[in-house]
This record gives structure tokens, C-alpha cells and sequence, in this order.
């Protein structure tokens, strides 16, 4: 192989669509480049003073000049701990980052610029915030033209977000097999009849569907004549704005009421969180990830001693009411993300670079713990898993595994076990002993404590 | 003005002035519902304590 030429060379996987910079990894920092292309815009930017308002303002992620040529700006960002994508999030989390997506285009507008691009990547959580992380996707406004970031926006935010109005959360998915947002052709196929009658609804997408479709095989020779006013622009996105913010979702949980419906009394949860906690500060972990963690109710009791932790579950409601509690408690450090551990997140985008995996992202982060707490009897009976290969998964990413086993005498675990019938035998092997042996191959066991009042056995592990 | 790096679509382009009226009058219409009902109630109709799309100035949010 030659020498690749250019600074691609050494240019973050999943920045190469916008030819204004690029995002690169140097010396474990995170940086951004500004191309010559994009310095008129950058400059205006800078000077007029609107990086420095929209950064005040919480709407874009602050960042420091930190070199300038004639050939390129390096910026520094402020670091995101750990990025969740959108095909992650639970409703309320999308429809925030649609709010935001809007909050900035009408503020940019007013200020004469306009965000040339609205996709759900350009937004990340931190510290329990949606925040706009492309410092690049400003361009200045041409008075009275229209938003050519519309058609993405709509993609990427509002026909996802009604999608799930009618047919709940799970249809989010589809953010996952579509990056670049859900086709219009597709949304207005899957949308019930009854949608028309919302004019919203009707406008902008069935309508916009229909224009795309009509216009399709055609390049735009008409575009330059094509005028929307700025007052009805301004007008369009305060009234998409306040459609979205009224978007609600319907759907029974399987989850969300886990703590008041099952398998604890109060004195077991209590011993199972002080005991944690008190494993966690005994040992100083900083970083922890909780995989099925729920709404975060355990996370809560010690996550003030964290600097984050990462709570995932398969149940979209359980995340959606965890980042209800994050916006509500102002939990800084929680990191909410939808997480089937039998089908993770896998790798996206061109080359599969351009969108990381979840074991990836984890891998990299190398959180101290990971805890697992009244979950592997869900992978190895529901899951069919065997104990060693759940073993060698939690051997991956944190030196320290906190981890509860249910044994054959909890209700949930003969309740998986009788919906098993005839194949019920084949889980013989669901012990104690079996499970301490092959988790020994990869851990050593620290602790080991009984949860009092429970069938519950809570160990700490640490990797060998 | 920078070239786009994607198709922003034409059909999109030429329906959203269509869509952006419509939008106006959506907006305009539920000013006026409101204030109808501000006018009829005794209690005044106050805005529910949610986020608003405008920024003020003298907020910091950072």
C-alpha cells in the first residue's frame, strides 16, 4: 500500500461527509480541523460573536482555538465522556434533540446564519443535555431562502417522533437501519390514514412526500427563484417546535415498574445498594456501566461519588422515565442508552467505521466496573447463553464486575425456567457452582455476599 | 454560501414555502384561539412551564 496522501490520514471514522473539517484524534484528543473552504464562515462566526452566544447559551458544545495555519484551524471541543447515537435514545431524548435542532435554527436565523445540515448525529447528551456538537454545520443566511436542512430534519426527527406517536417506541429502531433518517416514502406508508387530519402532520410530511416524489428524477434549475419569507420560516419552525413538544407516546411497560412490582422487599434492595455503594467507594471506581440498569434506580444511590455512569436497558419506557429523572434531579452524570445485550448495537456506515458498536465504545471507555445486577438469569435462560460466554463478555471492558446470581429458587428464575416446558432440562447446569466455575476462568471472586430475604447471592469480581 | 455536501431535495425546497404558510397560519390561529379564550375565561390561560424555542438573551446556560 502507498502512502495515503492527504490529512485524511488521520481523520476521526466518522467524519468525512462535511468537506468545511474534519474531526481527527490526536494524542488521545478529540480535535477538529477547519478546511479553508469554511474559514470565511468560521471567521464571521467568531468575530460577530455567535459561537460565543450559542455556547453561552448551552446550544453548542464549547471549544478552544488551539492552532491556526494558512492550511487549517485546529479546534479543541470540550470531551463528551461517552457518545450514545440516536437509534439509542428513548423518545423524550429524540424529541429534545429535535427541540434543540429547532431552538438553534431559529436563534441561528435571527442572527443571520442558518444550520446547513440537521442530522439526530449532530447532537449528543452531556450532562443530562441534548447539545449541537457540529461547530461546523453553520453557514450564513440568503435572506427569504429556504431551509435546505429541512427535508433532513424531517427525516432525522419528525417522522421518527410520529411514527412512534402511533406505533410506540420500538418503531425507533428504524433510526438504526436508516443513518441517514428515515425515508419519507417509508414514514408516509407506515402512518395511519388519521394522520391526515393533523395539519402538521399533513404538511409536512405527506405533502413533503408527495412534492419529493413528484421531483424526484429532477436537479434543481428552479431553486434559486424559490423564496420563504423569513417571517414564515421563523413562523414554520415555532409551529413544528410546538407540535413536537405536544408528541407523546403510548405504550405499557414491561419494566417500568420493576421496583414496586416484584422480588424485593425493601430490606434486600436496601442491603443489595448500600453494599455496592460500599464496594464502589471502598474501591474508588469512578466510571461504571449498568447493564440492564433499569430506570437507574440503583445507579442513584451512589452515582454522587461518580464521575458517570452509564445506565443501558432493553426497554425503551425504563430509559425514557431514567432520562425524565436525569432532566427532573439534574443527575449530571447519568448516561441513559436503550441496550439489548442479546443484540447490541452493532457497527454502521460506510466501512462499518462510521458508526461505532456499543462493545466498541465500551472497549474504548474502559469503564472500572460493570455491574450486573439481576440480569444474567435473562441472558442465560431467556438468552439461551451459556455462563462462560457471559463471563468472557463481562471480561471485556472493566477490571471489576459486580454481578447478582439468582438461584434456581427465585421466583423469576423458575418462572423462565417452567416458560422453558420441555426443554426445562436442558438448564440443569443453572447453579451456584456452575456459574462461580466459569466465571473463575476470567475473574477472581472478591466477595461474595447473600442478599438477606432473597434467593440472591451479590459477588465483586475482579478480572484475572 | 457553501456548497451542500447533500441533495437538500427539490420537491422539499419548492413545497416548503406551502408548508412554512400553512405553518404561519397554524401559529397565527392558535394566538388568536388563545386569546379568545383569555378573553372569555376568568382565570387567565396561563402557558404551561414548558422550554420555549426563543432564547433569552440574559440566560446562561452554560
Amino acid at each position: 500500500m502507498r502512502t495515503i496522501p492527504n490529512s485524511f490520514s488521520n481523520n476521526h471514522s466518522s467524519s468525512f461527509r462535511d468537506p468545511s473539517g474534519y474531526v481527527f484524534v490526536d494524542n488521545n484528543v478529540l480535535k477538529r480541523a477547519v478546511l479553508p473552504k469554511y474559514f470565511t464562515q468560521y471567521n464571521a462566526l467568531k468575530s460577530s460573536g455567535f459561537y460565543k452566544k450559542v455556547i453561552k447559551h448551552g446550544l453548542l458544545i464549547p471549544h478552544n482555538e488551539s492552532k491556526t495555519t494558512k492550511e487549517c484551524i485546529e479546534l479543541i471541543p470540550e470531551e463528551i465522556p461517552f457518545i450514545t447515537y440516536p437509534y439509542e435514545w428513548s423518545f423524550s431524548q429524540l424529541k429534545d434533540a429535535a427541540l434543540h435542532t429547532l431552538k438553534l435554527q431559529k436563534y441561528a436565523v435571527s442572527n443571520g446564519y442558518v444550520l446547513k445540515d440537521a442530522t439526530a448525529f449532530n447532537i449528543a447528551f452531556h450532562r443530562g443535555n441534548p447539545i449541537f456538537i457540529d461547530t461546523l454545520s453553520f453557514d450564513f443566511y440568503t435572506p427569504d431562502s429556504p431551509w435546505k436542512a429541512f427535508k433532513m430534519f424531517v427525516q432525522h426527527f419528525l417522522s421518527p417522533l410520529v411514527l412512534a406517536h402511533y406505533h410506540g417506541p420500538t418503531i425507533l429502531k428504524l433510526l438504526q437501519t436508516h443513518i441517514d433518517g428515515i425515508p419519507l416514502s417509508l414514514t408516509t406508508s407506515l402512518l395511519p390514514r388519521k394522520s391526515k387530519l393533523n395539519p402538521t402532520i399533513l404538511t409536512n410530511i405527506h405533502l413533503l412526500a408527495k412534492a419529493e416524489r413528484k421531483y424526484k428524477n429532477q436537479t434543481d434549475k428552479k431553486t434559486k427563484k424559490i423564496k420563504v419569507k423569513k417571517e414564515r420560516h421563523l413562523n414554520h419552525l415555532d409551529a413544528l417546535y410546538s407540535f413536537i413538544q405536544g408528541l407523546n407516546v403510548n405504550q405499557q411497560t414491561e419494566w417500568a415498574n420493576y421496583y414496586e412490582n416484584i422480588h424485593y422487599d425493601d430490606t434486600a434492595l436496601d442491603f443489595k445498594k448500600n453494599q455496592i455503594s460500599e464496594w464502589i467507594s471502598y474501591l474508588d471506581l469512578k466510571t461504571v456501566v449498568d447493564i440492564g440498569g433499569n430506570d437507574g434506580t440503583m445507579v442513584r444511590s451512589f452515582s454522587h461519588d461518580l464521575d458517570f455512569a452509564i445506565v443501558g436497558d432493553i426497554d425503551e419506557n425504563a430509559v425514557d422515565l431514567n432520562y425524565q429523572k436525569i432532566k427532573e434531579q439534574k443527575d449530571a452524570n447519568i448516561i441513559p442508552i436503550l441496550l439489548d445485550i442479546l443484540q447490541p448495537t452493532p457497527a454502521l456506515g460506510f466501512d462499518n467505521k462510521e458508526r461505532f458498536s456499543i462493545i466498541n465504545r465500551l472497549n474504548k471507555c474502559k469503564p472500572d466496573s460493570t455491574l450486573a445486577l439481576a440480569l444474567i438469569h435473562h441472558i442465560s435462560l431467556s438468552g439461551n447463553v451459556p455462563f462462560l460466554k457471559i463471563a468472557e463478555f463481562f471480561a471485556r471492558f472493566s477490571n471489576y464486575l459486580i454481578i447478582e446470581f439468582p438461584n434456581r429458587d427465585d421466583k423469576m428464575v423458575q418462572l423462565l425456567l417452567d416458560q422453558k416446558r420441555d426443554f426445562k432440562n436442558h438448564f440443569d447446569f443453572y447453579s451456584e457452582e456452575n456459574f462461580e466455575k466459569d466465571f473463575c476462568v476470567f475473574f477472581d471472586i472478591k466477595k461474595r455476599v447473600a442478599i438477606p430475604k432473597s434467593n440472591r447471592i451479590l459477588y465483586l469480581m475482579e478480572i484475572i | 454560501m457553501i456548497v451542500l455536501y447533500f441533495d437538500p431535495g427539490l420537491g422539499a425546497m419548492l413545497v416548503q414555502a406551502l408548508i412554512a404558510a400553512a405553518a404561519s397560519v397554524i401559529v397565527f390561529s392558535k394566538n388568536v384561539k388563545a386569546k379568545i379564550q383569555n378573553f372569555f375565561s376568568n382565570k387567565k390561560v396561563e402557558k404551561p412551564n414548558q422550554d420555549s424555542i426563543n432564547i433569552d438573551e440574559d440566560e446562561n446556560n452554560s
